[in-house]
């Protein structure tokens, strides 16, 4: 059987990060303009549908869908990509047996990586455009989001994957599902203008909290606990049930996918 | 004398485990059973081998009669409904052309990805890696995009992994007769040092004339069961009798 060390797994977690994004990038520093400026680019076409046009009453907007989009679009990509990664990798796991598990987390980890190479300009953003003061605490702070959202899109990520051998579907569904999820998100607009009673709803949201997060890394300078503890807890129980759902679904993936 | 490799009674199905879709599970699945050659119910039944330690095993039986089942079997990649298994050593495997190869990235890393595929330590492909590009003959192409390689090429690169990989037990699916003639004979010639070395083979071909001159032992698989088994000059032949025979019926 193969025999696979710790090290030698994060290595293999390396090297398929790595691919990913050199497939991604084509290896030009251009490619990497493109990849970041989809976000900024998308981040403007909002500004202009809703500050421009509907006039949202939102202090310092362009910072607050800027610095939401970017974790936003982590956890996206990487869940898609992830769906994508068995059926499109068929051979691969048809030859690597039983550590595929590390197939989506690959995806997870390339668009960290990704993140991690944006993070100069988001800052640069938050600083220049939102005029806020860098803050000595995002040393800290950025790191534990970092693994935080890991830890929350890991499991996302890997029952994407599972579930697309076994349904096809999934994978086109997952592009719908993730709009609907953004705008029922207070992603584009802030939860303030949303009607008092309806809060506590939003709140509930394991996807603002974790979100709202970064927001408030960024912006404020603070983690604020009670989000990124709700967001942890909820990681803790999706990660139990992706972990499940991989002990019982992985034996068959090598022959199905 | 000891076995590295042996199996007991292996059964397997595919039958129960098909992918779906939204249509399927909507309408409902239509569950054809039938007993041909391609959609029989059991894909393996009551499979045995054994192979000692530096010994040549052939697999060899018609297209769609369990050969690469029992391999992926082997490798642990595909699970066995019934039966035990047990290898005793590091596995190398050659099972699809190009599995695990990706074609933006260039053959040198490559070689790195598939090496952590096999379970190999960076460091320790970085070590071999020389010897791997030697042995592939490969010379500068080897740092274009795998996309642009021919099939061969492909067959060389995959092959010079596994044979300067480290592994005790190599299973090989039917790759190497893409190479040319002067390759496939260097890889014969490796493969006999292979064994020389305490390494032990096992290989699917339909390459009788190449099994004849690598194994000493073999099995012949239709239908999913071993129909026969033993040294293989006399599994070849007999399987030439039995193909014959199926001619002439036909």
């Amino acid at each position: 059987m193969l025999e696979r060390s710790p090290r030698q797994l994060a290595e293999f977690l390396y090297l398929l990060a790595r691919q990913e994004l050199k497939a991604r990038y084509r290896g030009r520093f251009l490619g990497y303009l493109w990849a970041v400026g989809h976000t900024f680019a998308l981040a403007f076409v909002y500004w202009i549908a809703f500050k421009l046009i509907m006039q949202l009453d939102a202090p310092n907007y362009s910072v607050y869908l800027v610095t939401g989009m970017f974790p936003w679009a982590w956890m996206t990509v990487a869940s898609i990509r992830a769906a994508r990664s068995y059926v499109a990798n068929a051979p691969l796991v048809r030859e690597m047996g039983v550590a595929h598990g590390i197939l989506p987390l690959s995806n997870v980890v390339a668009e960290m990586l990704h993140f991690i190479l944006a993070l100069p300009l988001i800052i640069a953003w938050v600083v220049l455009a939102g005029g806020h003061d860098p803050s000595i605490a995002w040393l800290w702070q950025i790191p534990v989001m970092l693994a935080l959202q890991v830890a929350f899109v890991y499991p996302i990520a890997l029952a994407c994957a599972l579930a697309n051998v076994y349904i096809r579907d999934i994978e086109p569904m997952l592009g719908v599902a993730f709009s609907l999820l953004f705008f029922a998100t207070p992603m584009v607009y802030p939860l303030s203008i949303v009607p008092e009673p309806l809060h506590h709803w939003f709140e509930l949201s394991p996807f603002h909290a974790l979100m709202d997060s970064w927001r408030t890394v960024f912006i404020a300078g603070t983690l604020d606990l009670a989000h990124a503890t709700y967001a942890a807890a909820i990681s803790v129980v999706t990660g139990a049930l992706a972990w499940a759902l991989y002990r019982a679904l992985s034996p068959r993936v090598g022959e199905t996918v | 004398m000891t076995h590295v490799v042996s199996c007991e009674g292996i059964w397997k199905s595919y039958e129960r485990h098909r992918a779906v879709g939204l249509k399927s599970l909507l309408v409902g699945a239509e569950t054809p059973r039938s007993d041909t050659r391609f959609a029989r119910e059991w894909a393996l039944s009551e499979v045995s081998l054994r192979v000692p330690r530096g010994q040549a095993y052939g697999v060899i039986g018609p297209n769609g009669s369990g050969k690469t089942t029992l391999l992926s079997i082997l490798l642990g990649t595909v699970r066995a409904d019934r039966g035990r298994l047990s290898l005793d050593g590091r596995v190398g495997s050659l099972l699809e052309l190009g599995a695990g190869f990706h074609g933006d990235l260039s053959g040198r890393e490559n070689v790195f990805l598939y090496g952590s595929i096999l379970g190999m330590r960076v460091a320790e492909i970085r070590r071999r890696f020389d010897a791997i590009a030697e042995f592939s003959e490969l010379d500068s192409a080897i740092e274009q995009p795998l996309r642009t390689y021919s099939a061969g090429m492909k067959a060389r690169l995959g092959f010079s992994i596994i044979i300067r990989s480290q592994a005790d037990i190599l299973l090989i699916d039917e790759v190497l007769a893409v190479g040319d003639t002067r390759f496939q004979a260097k890889c014969r010639l490796a493969l006999r040092e292979f064994r020389a070395r305490g390494g032990t083979l096992i290989i699917v071909s339909h390459d009788m004339k190449e099994l004849a001159e690598v194994c000493d032992e073999g099995l012949c698989l239709d239908l999913g069961r071993v129909v026969d088994a033993g040294p293989i000059a006399g599994v070849i032949a007999r399987y030439g009798e039995r193909m014959e025979g199926a001619r002439s019926r036909a």
